[in-house]
C-alpha cells in the first residue's frame, strides 16, 4: 500500500496519524512477540541451576515424574484414539454433510467441560464407585462396545428401512444405555458365579495386586474424555479432505465401503491422522487438574492400571507454590516445566507442519472443502 | 456374501457406536450435574426412623448401598445436630444404618430442619419459642420463627427456641444462630418450588460457610468476573494489534508463517507452563523488585511480591494470547481484499482503510475471540493455583475504599474453589452437594460462552456467504 505522493505533501496530519498508528500496531505484535520468546527465555534461565546439581539426584526425581507422565498419556490414548478415530471415520465418510457439521459442535462441546469439572467427577465420584463395583467397570468397558457389533448383525437381519445406517448414531445411544444397564445388572451375577466373592478382593489377596482407589485406569478414561474431541476434530478435518474422486474410482474397480476406508482414505489422510493423535498426545501430557485430581499423585514407578502416578504437571502444581524461590527444588520443578513446554511446543509444531503439508497435497489431488 | 464382507458390514457399527457414546457421556455427564446440582436445593422429605434397638432419630435419605459382606442394604441419612451430645457417634452428621435392623419409618409433618451457623443443620422437633417472656408452643412457635425468618437478619427479634432432637435431650438454641427454617414434609408442592428458588438464589448471592459444607459461591463468582474482566482488558488490545500486524502490515514471508506457527501451537502449550512463567517471571520476578521499590515499608511481608489478582490475569492474558490472535486472524483473513483496495483506491491511508473498513467487519471476529479467550479463563484452575488464587479470601478485590480496584489482593475463583471443596474440606460427603452445585455453574458459564460463538461464528460464515 503506497500512498500517492500528493497525499504525503498535501495533508501531513493524517499521514501522521497513519505513521503513528503503523507503529503502535508493530509496537503492539513486538511486544507479544517479546512475550512469547520471554516464557522459553525464563524458563531456561530458571533451569540452568539445573546443570549444577549432581546427577543421580535429578535423574531420580525425574524418572519418576517422567514415568508417570508417560503412563498417564498412555492410558488416555489407549482409550481416546479408538473413540476419536472410529467417530471421525463415521461423520467423515459415513454422514451427510449437513449432519456432520450439526454433530461435530456437538462433539467439540466435550473439549469445553473444564478440566476441573472432569476430574471431580473422576476422583471424587467415579474412582469410589469402580473400587467397589470392579466387575461391573469392566463389564461396562467391554460389552457395550461389543454390543455395537450385535446391533449391527441384528440390523443386517431385520433390513429396517426406518433406521438407515448414518442415523446410527441416534438410535445407538438408547441401545447403549440399555446395554449398559444389562451389563450393570449381570456382571455382579457373574462375579458371584464365577469368583463367588469381589474381583477386587481376588485380585489383591491371589493375584497380589495393588488397587488404588484413583488409578491409572480412571486418569485414563477421564483424561481420554477430555482429549477425544481434539483429536477427532483434527482426524476429522483430514478424512473429509480426502478427494470425492479417490474413494469413488475404488469403488468403481469393486471396493466395498469399508475396503475403500482402509485401503484409500486411511492412507491419503494418515499424516493428518498421526498430527491429529499427536496433538492429542501433547494434551494428555500437559493436562494438570484431572490428574491431579483423578490420580493418587503418589511418584511411583509402575504400569499397573489399577496403580496411580504422579505426572510432571501435577508435580509442579502441587510442589512449585511450597518450593522457596531459586531453592533446588524450584530449579528442578522450572526445568520440568521447561521440558513439559519443550516437549508440547515440538510436538505440536511437528503435528501443524504435517498437517498443512498434507492440506496442501490433498488439494492438488483435487480435493478440499 | 463370504465372511470376509460381513465383518466388513459390521465395523462401522463400532465407528457409529463411538459417536453415539461420545454423545452419550456427555449427556450422562451434564445430567448428572443438573440433578444433583440442581436437587440439592429441594426441601427433601424427613424421616423419622425407629431401630429395633428402640432407638428414634431423624435424618434425610441420602442413598442406598449394598453392605460390605453382601448380606443386604444399608441406607446413608444426614442426621445433622452435630451439637448432639446423646448421639454416639458424636460430632459427624451422617449415619448408616442396615435395613433390617429398621423398625419402623414414618414422615411427621412438623418434623423441622434449620440452618445454624456454627452447627449445620438441626433435623428434629420445634418446641417453644420464647420472645420477651412470652413461650409459644408448637405451632404457634413454628408461625412465630417462620415470621421473624421472613425479616431482615438485622430487624429479628432476640427470640430462643427450644429444640428437641428425636433421639436426645432438648436445648436452647438462640435465634440469632438460625438463618433459615423449614417442614419439608408438611410443605405443599407450590412452597417447595419457592424454597428451591430461594435456595439456588441464596447459592448465588452468599458466601461459603461451616467449611464450605453451606452458603454459597458469591465470592468466587465475584472473583472471577474480576480476573476475567481484568485479562480482557489487557489481552484484546495486544492479541488484535498482533492479529493486524499478521495479516495486514507483515510482509507474507517465511518469517510470518514461522511466527503464525509459533502463536497456533502456543495454544496446546499446557497451561501450567504458563503458571510457572507467572510465578517465576511476574511473582517472584516483577512483584518483589516493585515491593522494594514501592512498597518497602510493609516489607517482608509482600504486597505485590506474592500471587494476586494482577499476576493472575496477566498469566491468563499470556495463556488467552493466542486464541485471541488465531479468531481474530480468521475473521481479518475472510475480508475480501477487494474491500481493502476499494478504501485504497478512493485514498484512504492504511489508518483509515483499518478503522472505517476492515475493523468494523471483524467486530463480530474479535467478538468470538473475546468470548472463546473468556471462557478459557474462566475454566482454567492450574496456573491460578500458582499466581493468586486463595481458598477463603477476605476481601473481596473491589470495593469502596480507594483506589477501589485492589490489584495485589488475593481472590476466589469458582473452579479452585470447587476443586478446594471437592479435596480438602474436612467434611467432604457434606459438601459434595455444594460442589455439584458450583460444578453446574461452571460449566454453564463455560457452555454458554461457547455456544455464545459457534452461533457466532455460523451465523457470520453464512452472512458472509450470502454477500
Amino acid at each position: 500500500m503506497i500512498s500517492p505522493s500528493r497525499l504525503r505533501t498535501a495533508q501531513p496530519r493524517r499521514q501522521f496519524q497513519d505513521r503513528l498508528a503503523t507503529a503502535i500496531i508493530v509496537v503492539g505484535a513486538v511486544a507479544v512477540l517479546a512475550a512469547i520468546l520471554a516464557i522459553g527465555i525464563f524458563l531456561l534461565w530458571h533451569s540452568l541451576p539445573v546443570l549444577a546439581m549432581p546427577l543421580p539426584s535429578i535423574t531420580q526425581k525425574l524418572t519418576v515424574l517422567a514415568w508417570g507422565t508417560l503412563k498417564a498419556a498412555l492410558f488416555t490414548l489407549l482409550f481416546a484414539i479408538p473413540v476419536a478415530l472410529c467417530a471421525a471415520v463415521y461423520t467423515a465418510l459415513y454422514l451427510p454433510p449437513r449432519m456432520r457439521h450439526r454433530i461435530k459442535p456437538a462433539l467439540e462441546m466435550m473439549e469445553a467441560v473444564p478440566g476441573v469439572v472432569v476430574g471431580f467427577i473422576a476422583g471424587v465420584i467415579l474412582a469410589p464407585w469402580v473400587e467397589q463395583h470392579l466387575a461391573s467397570a469392566l463389564a461396562l468397558l467391554v460389552w457395550p462396545p461389543a454390543s455395537a457389533l450385535l446391533a449391527g448383525l441384528v440390523w443386517q437381519a431385520l433390513a429396517p428401512r426406518r433406521l438407515p445406517f448414518n442415523q446410527a448414531w441416534l438410535w445407538l445411544i438408547p441401545w447403549l444405555l440399555a446395554m449398559g444397564w444389562l451389563a450393570l445388572w449381570a456382571a455382579p451375577l457373574f462375579e458371584h458365579y464365577l469368583l463367588g466373592v469381589d474381583l477386587r478382593y481376588v485380585l489383591e489377596t491371589r493375584l497380589g495386586v495393588d488397587y488404588a482407589t484413583r488409578n491409572a485406569m480412571i486418569v485414563g478414561i477421564a483424561m481420554g474424555f477430555a482429549v477425544v474431541p481434539g483429536i477427532y476434530a483434527l482426524a476429522d478435518d483430514a478424512l473429509s479432505d480426502v478427494p470425492a474422486s479417490l474413494m469413488e474410482g475404488a469403488q468403481a474397480l469393486g471396493a466395498d465401503r469399508w475396503q475403500t476406508l482402509w485401503r484409500v482414505a486411511l492412507p491419503a489422510a494418515g499424516p493428518g491422522i498421526f498430527s491429529a493423535v499427536l496433538i492429542g498426545a501433547g494434551r494428555a501430557v500437559g493436562e494438570t487438574m484431572i490428574v491431579l485430581m483423578a490420580s493418587s499423585n503418589a511418584a511411583l514407578i509402575s504400569a499397573s492400571p489399577f496403580e496411580g502416578m504422579r505426572t510432571i504437571a501435577a508435580a509442579v502444581a502441587i510442589e512449585l507454590p511450597e518450593a522457596a524461590p531459586m531453592s533446588t527444588t524450584y530449579h528442578l520443578l522450572i526445568f520440568a516445566a521447561l521440558v513439559l513446554f519443550l516437549f508440547t511446543f515440538l510436538v505440536n509444531t511437528l503435528a501443524e507442519v504435517v498437517r498443512l503439508r498434507l492440506r496442501s497435497r490433498l488439494l492438488r489431488l483435487g480435493g478440499g472443502v | 456374501m463370504n465372511r470376509k464382507a460381513a465383518w466388513h458390514g459390521l465395523w462401522p457399527w463400532l465407528c457409529a457406536a463411538s459417536v453415539a457414546l461420545s454423545l452419550l457421556l456427555l449427556g450422562l455427564l451434564l445430567t448428572l450435574l443438573l440433578t444433583r446440582g440442581l436437587g440439592h436445593f429441594w426441601p427433601a422429605p424427613l424421616e423419622a426412623v425407629t431401630l429395633t434397638s428402640g432407638e428414634t432419630f431423624a435424618g434425610e435419605v441420602i442413598r442406598e448401598a449394598e453392605l460390605p459382606d453382601r448380606s443386604g442394604q444399608e441406607r446413608l441419612y444426614f442426621i445433622g445436630n452435630r451439637d448432639n451430645s446423646a448421639q454416639d457417634s458424636h460430632g459427624t452428621r451422617f449415619r448408616w444404618v442396615s435395613l433390617d435392623t429398621i423398625l419402623k419409618r414414618e414422615a411427621p409433618a412438623q418434623l423441622v430442619r434449620l440452618s445454624r451457623s456454627p452447627w449445620g443443620d438441626f433435623i428434629g422437633q420445634l418446641e417453644a419459642f420464647e420472645h420477651s417472656g412470652q413461650r409459644l408452643e408448637d405451632n404457634a412457635a413454628w408461625q412465630a420463627l417462620s415470621q421473624a425468618l421472613a425479616q431482615p437478619k438485622n430487624a429479628r427479634p432476640n427470640a430462643r427456641l427450644t429444640l428437641r432432637p428425636l433421639n436426645g435431650e432438648a436445648f436452647i438454641q438462640p435465634l440469632a444462630e438460625v438463618y433459615r427454617a423449614s417442614r419439608p414434609n408438611a410443605m405443599s408442592w407450590l412452597s417447595k418450588v419457592r424454597y428451591w428458588a430461594d435456595g439456588v438464589g441464596r447459592f448465588l448471592s452468599q458466601g461459603p460457610r461451616a467449611a464450605n459444607t453451606g452458603g454459597g459461591v458469591w465470592p468466587a463468582i465475584f472473583g472471577t468476573v474480576v480476573m476475567v474482566i481484568v485479562m480482557s482488558v489487557i489481552v484484546m488490545p495486544f492479541g488484535v494489534l498482533a492479529a493486524i500486524y499478521l495479516n495486514e502490515i507483515a510482509q507474507q514471508h517465511r518469517f510470518t508463517r514461522l511466527v503464525r506457527i509459533g502463536v497456533r501451537n502456543l495454544a496446546g502449550v499446557p497451561s501450567i507452563v504458563y503458571g510457572v512463567f507467572g510465578l517465576g517471571a511476574f511473582v517472584y520476578g516483577i512483584g518483589a523488585t516493585v515491593d522494594e521499590w514501592f512498597f518497602s515499608a510493609s516489607l517482608p511481608s509482600p504486597t505485590f511480591g506474592t500471587g494476586g489478582l494482577l499476576w493472575a490475569s496477566l498469566t491468563l492474558s499470556l495463556l488467552t494470547l493466542p486464541v485471541v490472535i488465531v479468531a481474530t486472524e480468521e475473521g481479518l483473513a475472510r475480508i475480501p481484499d477487494a474491500q481493502r483496495e476499494g478504501a485504497v483506491a478512493l485514498g484512504a491511508t492504511r489508518l483509515e482503510t483499518l478503522t472505517r473498513v476492515v475493523l468494523p467487519m471483524a467486530a463480530p471476529a474479535m467478538l468470538t475471540a473475546l468470548i472463546l479467550a473468556v471462557a478459557r479463563a474462566a475454566g482454567e484452575v492450574a496456573p491460578l493455583m500458582l499466581v493468586g488464587v486463595a481458598k477463603l479470601a477476605p476481601q473481596v478485590p473491589v470495593d469502596a475504599t480507594f483506589p477501589y480496584l485492589h490489584l495485589e489482593r488475593k481472590f476466589m475463583h469458582l473452579g479452585y474453589h470447587l476443586f478446594d471443596t471437592a479435596f480438602h474440606g474436612d467434611s467432604v460427603q457434606a459438601a459434595i452437594p455444594l460442589v455439584y452445585a458450583t460444578a453446574l455453574l461452571l460449566v454453564l458459564i463455560v457452555l454458554v460462552l461457547n455456544l455464545t460463538a459457534i452461533f457466532l461464528r455460523h451465523y457470520l460464515r453464512r452472512k458472509r456467504a450470502t454477500t
